[in-house]
């Protein structure tokens, strides 16, 4: 509107003005013009200076400055004023047409017709009136692009198709592509919902450092009127088989404040979970947590999804696939306990039934007598507490219960912490009277691995102090996975007010900066607040102090139904969470797990030997399987940017599961292997977030030179690229003597005078 | 009197749920019977005389034994919120008799829990704090099968169950300690009559779960120590004097145990034997020491097993 304005008054649109200089270019002398408006001046302050009738001397006044005004718009005129300006020679440049051909471009949002519908409008024939008008100018060189860009020789071959958007590997193609031609720009027509992980800046600095503007033109609404999308589900990329686990759920909406729906969680068909969802407020996005269990060994697609609701502008995004991969494997945890303790017997009892937990028992009945329980072979562990970090590392968590720090040479304590450190391993520590201060870890590598503060050991008469502590979840521990004892969140925290009191020798009341506390216990009377469990991520691993001795009063205290399962359910799930995400020598993965077929995917491998030191000189190789059962090696190299780290690229051409295993060798010697997986399918990623993205296809217009444009402003493209500068051009002088402002000023002037003489009575 | 224990079930904890239970293969301590026929007459008349006063006398006495605080040594504090008190404090053990009703009348029958106690439980003690790295409560603990508290104390120790009659409030008590957890170590009862009579009794406990030859290459025996043969601990009159091991008509010593479905050791019974008597009289000159270690090394076996497994 405003432009329309600008132009009907000033004959050009504001773009012209910004572009050009402005000049007089009058063939005659300046002098001699300012000579005639001054002449003028004179006889006009002369005449009505002789004229004076019924006028007073502001009336003259008025009248003389009128006159004179008018005169000097004549001069203005007379002067020849023009901007001057570059403007292309027609059909001596090349422009770049990049045309959106994802999915997104389907999506029905203004006026009941797809994005895709202006495409076809504006060029799907080369009579299309923005077509026409840019052949006119250009020579049209389109590309159409989605997670890659080709070029098109027929806007047919558009299928808005794609999986993915990706901006700066579109702007970066057609730049190289149109290297060394004379280039105006290159219009971008998307609805700018870029979900790819490429970062702009680096495209945008290219473009702007050749001169190439982009010009923008964004599709579709920048908000949906009704919407529900669910916009973030966070799982982790692998678990163990049978683990209980607990994701958050973030789902997006916009008009459905206050509505109920219920989000269900499928594993390959079979519904494991659903969980009701009031919305909030307009525009506010809900969380929900839901649990579910991965019983299913291997890759699962668990799918998440909220029935669509009537009037929802995009329901695509009411789904999301998520990949997980099932572990079914026996993580290995070494429980050293330095006395016996009916800690092990009741432990042991709670994970007895979990094939995929193995506790592998080292208990110092006497001095240099051990008892070794579920060990693989019948030498493991002969000689007590592991001495090498090979031995040590084999485990993928470590428990260390009541014994004391003497009991341990500094290599192993520092060996210790280098399982957690180095070899990325969880550690737990149990509370009882050779453990924490008590049993002398105060100022060992182990005080520096545990997530609470050690104060100097609390003795009374040379023994511990002996304090029984009711147990209760933090808010961190209530929505922890790892602390759920029940069914839901509500019923887990009642479970824990209701659990019988356990009892402590380790007064730790004070956890370090970064570490989380997840249980509490208080004494007699709500005094003593002590810390009961703690964690926190050390180096590669984790690391867990629970300083209470007998948490099998959750077992057998007479308050609990002998057929309870709280305190299994606690220990199995505490375990698992001890060992998880615990590296081995060999760790493979994708840069991302779901691609579209013929995208190109990285396959990333870290390789540490027996000691977890960083190997450089490995021979990695993957056998990928395809979904047909097809067989491809691929050969990994060592990236030389970090140290152990492999990459190798695989371009999943079949749709469905890609299996990928991947095996490091050195000097001959299996040194590991591990498997990943990839998921080759059209996704509905192009259906989130989706709305319009003003401000990104702004930015890039802004920091090229271009311009940013919607379908209503789009039909002055042609000619603001016309005059943009760039390409090869010609200098051009618009001429603006003849711009109706002026003559609607000098008639505003004149008539002004003769409308205040009349009412002044003067003519 | 010691033999070398044949196996006669393969009795692996794994594998117990498949075995015969013990009443299918109860024939073999009839043997003796046969060879001694004058100690199967003998026996008959004990056995008829035993049999006439519980019928003529016999009533069952149901306990009502109030065990003092044990004035041990502090920290310790004790806690009346049950039937009895129970010491509560820093330690990890506490060797723990279990309190049971019996038949018979007078002392010596309604107190046959409290055979040996407390000096043999004292002397045990005394031997586990020495040998082993166990942080062990140093006073004696009795607690009734139906006193709640009894889940505080996962092993419990109970002997003279010949004579043992629980109530149905017992027999409730020892079937929640059991299924939680607990495990029980039976001691010192002799002879087909006595072993009917506890078999009767732990049959109203765990009806379901079959009573099992322990063989000697089970985990159990070798826990801590080495044990190759199971011996026949005597009473300290025959041990002292040089008699006879045996009681009654009980010749051979017998390991026994049951287990629940997952296979774990709920109930160990030593039949035919006296570890409490070894326990007791250790540190009388003229006790065999043979006696005496082996009874306090499966003592100690027992524990650690019962800790772990």
């Amino acid at each position: 509107m405003f432009d329309a304005l600008f132009e009907l008054l000033f004959k050009y649109r504001p773009l012209v003005f910004d572009q050009g200089d402005f000049v007089f270019a009058s063939p005659w002398s300046y002098l001699l013009l300012v000579a005639v408006l001054g002449a003028g001046a004179a006889v006009t302050l002369a005449t009505y200076a002789q004229a004076r009738g019924k006028s007073t001397p502001l009336d003259r006044g008025v009248l003389s400055a009128l006159r004179v005004a008018a005169l000097t718009v004549v001069v203005f005129c007379l002067f020849r004023p023009v901007l001057v300006l570059s403007s292309i020679v027609p059909q001596q440049n090349f422009l770049g047409v990049l045309i959106d051909d994802s999915r997104s471009m389907e999506i029905a949002d203004r006026d009941d017709e797809p994005r895709r519908a202006f495409v076809d409008a504006s060029f799907g024939t080369e009579e299309s009136a923005l077509r026409a008008a840019l052949a006119d100018r250009f020579a049209l060189r389109f590309f159409r692009f989605s997670s890659a860009t080709e070029r098109l020789t027929d806007l047919g071959e558009l299928g808005y198709a794609g999986l993915r958007t990706d901006l700066g590997q579109a702007l970066d193609r057609a730049r190289d592509e149109l290297t060394g031609v004379p280039l105006s720009g290159l219009v971008v027509i998307s609805d700018g919902a870029d979900n790819s992980e490429s970062v702009l800046t680096e495209s945008l600095r290219g473009l702007g450092a050749d001169g190439v503007p982009v010009y923008t033109v964004g599709l579709g609404r920048e908000a949906f009127d009704r919407d529900i999308q669910l916009s973030r589900v966070e799982t982790p990329p692998s678990v163990l088989q049978g683990t209980s686990m607990v994701v958050d759920v973030v789902i997006g909406q916009v008009g459905y404040a206050g509505d109920a729906i219920t989000l269900q969680i499928e594993d390959e068909g079979r519904i494991v979970s659903t969980e009701a969802v009031t919305l909030p407020a307009n525009g506010e996005a809900a969380t929900a947590r839901v649990r579910f269990t991965a019983t299913e060994p291997g890759p699962r697609i668990f799918r998440f999804s909220v029935p669509p609701k009537v009037g929802e502008m995009v329901t695509q995004n009411n789904v999301r696939d998520v990949l997980v991969v099932v572990e079914d494997r026996r993580e290995k945890i070494l429980y050293f306990e330095g006395e016996p303790r009916f800690e092990v017997k009741f432990i042991r009892r709670a994970v007895a039934d979990d094939e995929n937990l193995q506790v592998v028992v080292l208990q110092r009945t006497a001095d240099n007598k051990y008892l070794r329980l579920d060990v693989d072979d019948a030498d493991d562990l002969l000689g007590g507490f592991p001495k090498t970090r090979e031995e040590l590392f084999q485990y993928r968590g470590l428990i260390l219960g009541s014994v004391e720090a003497n009991y341990f040479t500094p290599d192993q304590l520092r060996m210790i912490a280098d399982f957690v450190n180095q070899r990325g391993g969880g550690f737990l520590m149990l509370g009882g009277r050779s453990a924490f201060a008590e049993g002398g870890y105060a100022g060992t590598p182990i005080a520096d691995i545990l997530p609470v503060v050690m104060d100097e050991p609390t003795l009374v008469d040379g023994e511990p102090v002996f304090i029984e502590l009711m147990v209760s979840p933090t808010r961190a521990g209530e929505t922890h996975a790892a602390m759920q004892v029940a069914d839901t969140e509500e019923e887990s925290g009642e479970r824990w007010k209701n659990l019988p009191a356990v009892s402590s020798l380790n007064p730790i009341s004070e956890i370090k900066p970064g570490a989380t506390t997840l249980l509490t216990g208080t004494g007699a009377g709500g005094s003593d607040e002590r810390i009961v469990l703690a964690f926190q991520r050390y180096g590669a691993g984790k690391t867990l102090a629970m300083p209470i001795q007998d948490s099998w009063m959750w077992q057998m205290h007479a308050d609990i139904e002998p057929d309870d399962l709280t305190h299994e359910l606690f220990w199995r799930r505490l375990l698992r969470w001890l060992v998880d995400g615990v590296p081995d020598q060999v760790v493979a993965s994708v840069r991302r797990d779901r691609v579209e077929p013929d995208e190109p995917v990285e396959l990333l491998t870290e390789v540490v030997d027996g000691a977890y030191l960083e190997m450089n000189n490995s021979r990695v190789n993957a056998e990928v399987t395809s979904p047909s059962g097809g067989f491809v090696e691929v050969e990994l190299d060592w990236t030389t940017e970090r140290d152990g780290e492999y990459e190798g690229l695989l371009t999943p051409s079949e749709e469905g599961l890609y299996e990928i295993r991947v095996e490091a060798t050195s000097d001959d010697e299996l040194v590991g292997s591990d498997m990943a997986y990839v998921f080759a399918a059209a996704s509905d990623d192009e259906f989130f977030d989706s709305a319009m993205r003003a401000p990104l296809l702004r930015r890039i217009a802004d920091e090229t030179g271009g311009q940013f444009y919607t379908v209503d402003t789009v039909a002055s493209l042609p000619e603001d690229i016309a005059y943009a500068g760039a390409g090869v051009t010609v200098v051009e002088e618009l001429e603006l003597w003849d711009m109706p402002a002026l003559l609607f000023l000098l008639l505003a002037l004149v008539g002004g005078e003769w409308g205040y003489r009349r009412l002044r009575g003067l003519a | 009197m010691a033999r070398s224990t044949g196996i006669r079930h393969r009795n692996a904890p794994g594998d117990c749920g498949t075995l015969p239970p013990y009443a299918s293969s109860w024939s073999l301590p009839l043997r003796p019977f046969i060879r001694h026929r004058v100690a199967l007459a003998v026996g008959i008349v004990v056995a008829g005389l035993w049999l006439g006063e519980a019928l003529l006398h016999g009533q069952r006495v149901d306990v009502d034994v109030r065990i003092a605080p044990p004035a041990g040594a502090q920290p310790v504090r004790t806690r009346a919120d049950a039937t009895l008190e129970y010491p509560v404090g820093p330690w990890e053990f506490y060797f723990t008799r279990a309190i049971y009703s019996g038949y018979g009348r007078g002392r010596r029958w309604g107190s046959r829990w409290a055979t040996d106690y407390p000096k043999a439980d004292l002397q045990f003690i005394s031997i586990l704090q020495r040998v082993t790295r166990l942080g062990v409560y140093d006073r004696e603990n009795a607690i009734r099968l139906d006193d709640p508290n009894l889940r505080r104390f996962p092993f419990l120790y109970a002997l003279e169950v010949g004579s043992m009659a629980m109530t149905e409030e017992e027999v409730a008590g020892l079937r929640a300690y059991l299924d939680a957890g607990g495990f029980l170590l039976v001691d010192d009862f002799w002879g087909t009559w006595e072993w009917q009579n506890f078999e009767m009794e732990i049959r109203r406990v765990l009806p379901e779960y079959p009573i099992v030859d322990v063989p000697v290459d089970h985990p159990v025996f070798s826990t801590v120590y080495e044990i190759n043969e199971v011996l026949q601990v005597p009473a300290v009159n025959n041990a002292v004097y040089g008699g006879r091991t045996w009681e009654q008509d009980g010749y051979v010593p017998e390991t026994r145990a049951i287990f629940d479905d997952d296979g774990r050791m709920m109930v160990m019974i030593n039949w035919n034997t006296d570890l409490g008597d070894a326990w007791e009289w250790a540190d009388n000159p003229y006790y065999p020491l043979k006696f005496s270690t082996y009874a306090f090394q499966m003592g100690v076996n027992y524990i650690v097993y019962a800790m772990t497994h």
